[in-house]
């Protein structure tokens, strides 16, 4: 995650915190009359869900919102603390402490991306490092409950339906609801897109807006790219809200496809909330089995860039094609 | 789950001795059946160690070429590989022999006739990095923070790379070897230039048919101790040393640990010379460095391979696999020698003007009178790419370069990062007629060559990066 960003953050607490222990009378932040701002605080984030959205940042407006709804008293005996660096602390801006690691830390960091020479701070972690952890972890639930926007959909030309589940909550507690249409999907798809296509690209957020919102014009335009290379044909490409996986055997058996390409955003970790992954599979109809799919995942910036998992995609679809098998029955034709 | 076999051959060609090997790659797809497919070389076996021979010659310059290519088919006999088998490795000349007057022609002769696609290599700087990979220090220095330094010690020179982290980070080539001067019934027989050149400033400088017992060759192998020592220790300074062959060392951080290959390594580490049967200074080289004070001081290690560390090398050691997401036409390969132009400042994604600059200047570099040579445009430093950057790079590129492609001039395209099968299928896209060969996850550099061998059934293309620069006298 963006370091200046942790930066920023932890210098606005800190003013935060030392304006609050100075004039612990006032409670109400002017920060907080400001609209949309790119990171907020809550002490409880299920009261706002709905403010979790990803908000658009643009530069005149504030990077932060501080809901201060825990009571003052909770700074009041430390007050003689903040009294003191009050006077020294706001002099000079906030900047953490270099870190100093080791050849031979920075040459195991060049090989994964876990927290690894991350230094500790007693038995806890250094502040840098949670607050990375936390804004990791904000970044995975904005993922989760984000939503994929109208105008991306539009530009890539791709008509919306939905499952029989009605919102988030009922997404993740019922699986077996996102693995059907609605019955208004039905009737559209049907009304809408080309019967008995060789293959059929299908959109879902699934469990990462963000993972959609980044990566799938570039893969969805190599695929296609790829595809009119081989001279495959292509049906009409749409796009599923709150769509799980499986939920490709039912689109397989209302449309007749030959093979569909499912691509969907990942539950997000701690690395990643961005990725996104491509689930093919031949003939999927209903009761097909789980050996017949098969997945090419981790598609993100930091992962198999989404153009080049797009052109791969293309020839993925060709060798299905050819052996008119897949997952497990396409490596035993394989030989 | 599957795995393919190919066959590697090395063949080194070094001052005194002459050697070969073949050996085995397995490869696998090391990925996740979850992922892109991934293919690397994940076993590499030595099927035959050829016995080491004396370097043939025809006179004092002339490299005896009949008599190395007959040992070589021999070789391949009692191996019982036959040399269409071999499809990828590398022929190295190394030491003194670069410098002889049909090294060039030998290299490139025997490279076609050896194999089906065998590599001619040659350059002081390779030499010793491909000793290092040979005896096992690039490895070694993978396991540790520790800065070593790989001295290769054969008839001619001491090729030395420094690495850390498993990556080179500089290299030196000394006029420092065992046959610099020969015996022959205890007199001198011959003193090779460099040292001609040392004893310049002697006022009694040893000649040939004085006594091998000489205080002045002990003088003269205490003075090449001590110049290898001084070039470890980062205090050589002289450019103009004549035992300096090429540029001053290029590493900046001092060396922890040293390890010794080649021919005279044999005689440091396992303290008997069996393996050299020559009438020369290498054994009292070995025994001189055993007790040289000021080289105590660094850690010594222990190698895999001490003479034949090269050859080891360049058998197993300088083939690269490709990405497996590529774009090759396969009808024009194996491709040989072809050099490589780095578009570095693509970082701004200005396509048009970059890939205009560098068809120019790498028309410059490589084309003589407008006969054109095929070359290959490297990106090093792509940033994130989107669908229409790409297509705005591959129309640039097709511009610049569509009209004049054939099947003899194909458009060659390498890519540091994994973007070839997308770059490749728009260049299809946008012109599907024109011989396009997109590989990546290569690292190379202006000024080195590359050979691209034919398409693996995994569809992975074995590539060896080289230089070609040929010591001058």
């Amino acid at each position: 995650m963006n370091e200046q960003l942790v930066s920023m953050i932890t210098q606005l607490v800190m003013e935060k915190m030392t304006n609050t222990s100075g004039t612990s009378s006032e409670t109400a932040p002017p920060a907080e009359e400001q609209k949309q701002p790119l990171i907020k605080f809550y002490d409880s984030a299920a009261k706002h869900t709905e403010e979790l959205s990803s908000p658009q940042a643009t530069s005149d407006q504030s990077l932060i919102k501080l809901y201060q709804t825990a009571s003052t008293k909770d700074y009041s005996h430390n007050t003689t603390n903040y009294d003191v660096s009050t006077t020294v602390e706001t002099a000079k801006a906030f900047q953490f402490e270099e870190q100093n690691v080791s050849e031979s830390v920075q040459a195991a960091k060049k090989h994964t991306p876990a927290r690894i020479g991350v230094g500790r701070a007693g038995t806890r972690p250094k502040t840098k490092t949670w607050l990375k952890f936390r804004l990791d972890h904000a970044a995975a639930v904005d993922a989760v409950y984000g939503e994929v926007t109208e105008a991306l959909l539009q530009k890539l030309n791709v008509f919306q339906v939905t499952t029989k589940v009605t919102d988030k909550e009922e997404y993740i507690t019922r699986p077996d609801l996102g693995r059907r249409l609605s019955d208004e999907a039905k009737t559209l798809i049907q009304s809408t897109c080309k019967a008995r296509p060789t293959v059929q690209i299908i959109i879902s957020n699934g469990l990462s807006a963000s993972a959609i919102e980044e990566n799938v014009q570039d893969v969805y335009l190599a695929l296609q790219q790829s595809l009119n290379n081989l001279n495959i044909e292509i049906g009409t490409t749409f796009y599923i809200d709150k769509g799980r996986v499986a939920l490709m055997d039912e689109i397989g058996e209302l449309l007749q496809a030959e093979v569909i390409v499912y691509l969907i955003g990942e539950r997000p970790g701690l690395v990643s909330a961005e990725s996104m992954s491509a689930y093919l599979c031949y003939q999927p109809r209903i009761g097909t089995v789980e050996a017949d799919r098969m997945v090419i995942s981790n598609i993100h910036k930091g992962g198999i860039p989404p153009l080049e998992a797009g052109a791969y995609l293309g020839t993925v679809v060709q060798k299905i094609l050819q052996y008119k098998a897949s997952g497990v029955n396409l490596v035993a034709k394989e030989g | 789950m599957k795995t393919e076999k190919i066959y590697s051959a090395g063949i080194d060609i070094g001052t005194s001795t002459t050697k070969m090997v073949v050996s085995r790659f397995l490869l696998k797809n090391v990925a996740g059946v979850t992922h892109v497919p991934r293919i690397e070389i994940i076993e590499k076996t030595v099927l035959h160690q050829s016995p080491i021979i004396k370097t043939p010659f025809l006179t004092k310059d002339i490299i005896d070429m009949e008599q190395i290519e007959k040992f070589i088919f021999q070789q391949y006999q009692v191996a019982q590989i036959s040399p269409a088998d071999i499809s990828t490795g590398a022929i190295i000349i190394t030491g003194e022999s670069a410098t002889k007057e049909n090294a060039r022609e030998v290299v490139h002769t025997l490279a076609d006739a050896a194999g089906q696609f065998l590599v001619a290599t040659a350059g002081p700087d390779l030499e010793g990095i491909i000793a290092a990979k040979g005896a096992g220090t690039v490895q070694q220095s993978k396991n540790t923070a520790k800065v070593i330094a790989n001295i290769d010690i054969g008839g001619g020179t001491a090729n030395i790379a420094v690495m850390q982290f498993g990556e080179v980070i500089g290299t030196c080539t000394l006029h420092v070897g065992g046959r610099l001067i020969e015996f022959q019934h205890g007199k001198v027989y011959s003193i090779s230039p460099p040292i001609k050149q040392l004893m310049k400033h002697w006022s009694n400088p040893l000649q040939v048919g004085d006594s091998a017992e000489d205080a002045r060759v002990a003088q003269l192998i205490q003075e090449m101790a001590d110049f290898l020592a001084n070039t470890l220790s980062g205090q050589l300074q002289d450019a103009q040393h004549p035992l300096l062959l090429g540029h001053l060392p290029n590493w900046h951080k001092p060396v922890d640990a040293i390890v010794f290959s080649g021919g005279v390594a044999s005689c440091i580490y396992d303290h008997d010379c069996s393996q050299r049967q020559y009438d020369d200074i290498g054994e009292k080289l070995a025994n001189m460095l055993l007790q040289h004070e000021q080289l105590q001081a660094f850690l010594w290690l222990q190698p895999q391979e001490t003479a034949r560390a090269t050859v080891t090398g360049a058998g197993t050691q300088t083939t690269e696999i490709s990405g497996a997401t590529i774009q090759v036409d396969a009808d024009v390969l194996p491709l040989k020698n072809i050099p490589v132009f780095n578009c570095s400042s693509v970082a701004t994604k200005a396509f048009d003007q970059i890939v205009k600059t560098a068809v120019d200047r790498a028309d410059a570099l490589f084309s003589l009178d407008d006969h054109r040579v095929p070359f290959a445009l490297y990106f090093s430093e792509l940033p994130y790419l989107s669908f229409d950057d790409v297509h705005a790079l591959c129309e640039a590129i097709l511009r610049y370069l569509g009209t004049r492609s054939s099947k003899d001039i194909p458009i060659i395209i390498v890519i540091q990062s994994d973007y070839a099968k997308v770059i490749g299928q728009t260049l299809q896209a946008i012109n599907p007629t024109v011989p396009i060969l997109c590989i990546d996850q290569i690292k190379v550099e202006t000024g080195d060559y590359i050979d691209i061998g034919e398409v693996l059934p995994s569809g992975v293309v074995p590539i060896v990066v080289k230089t070609l620069a040929f010591h001058s006298k």
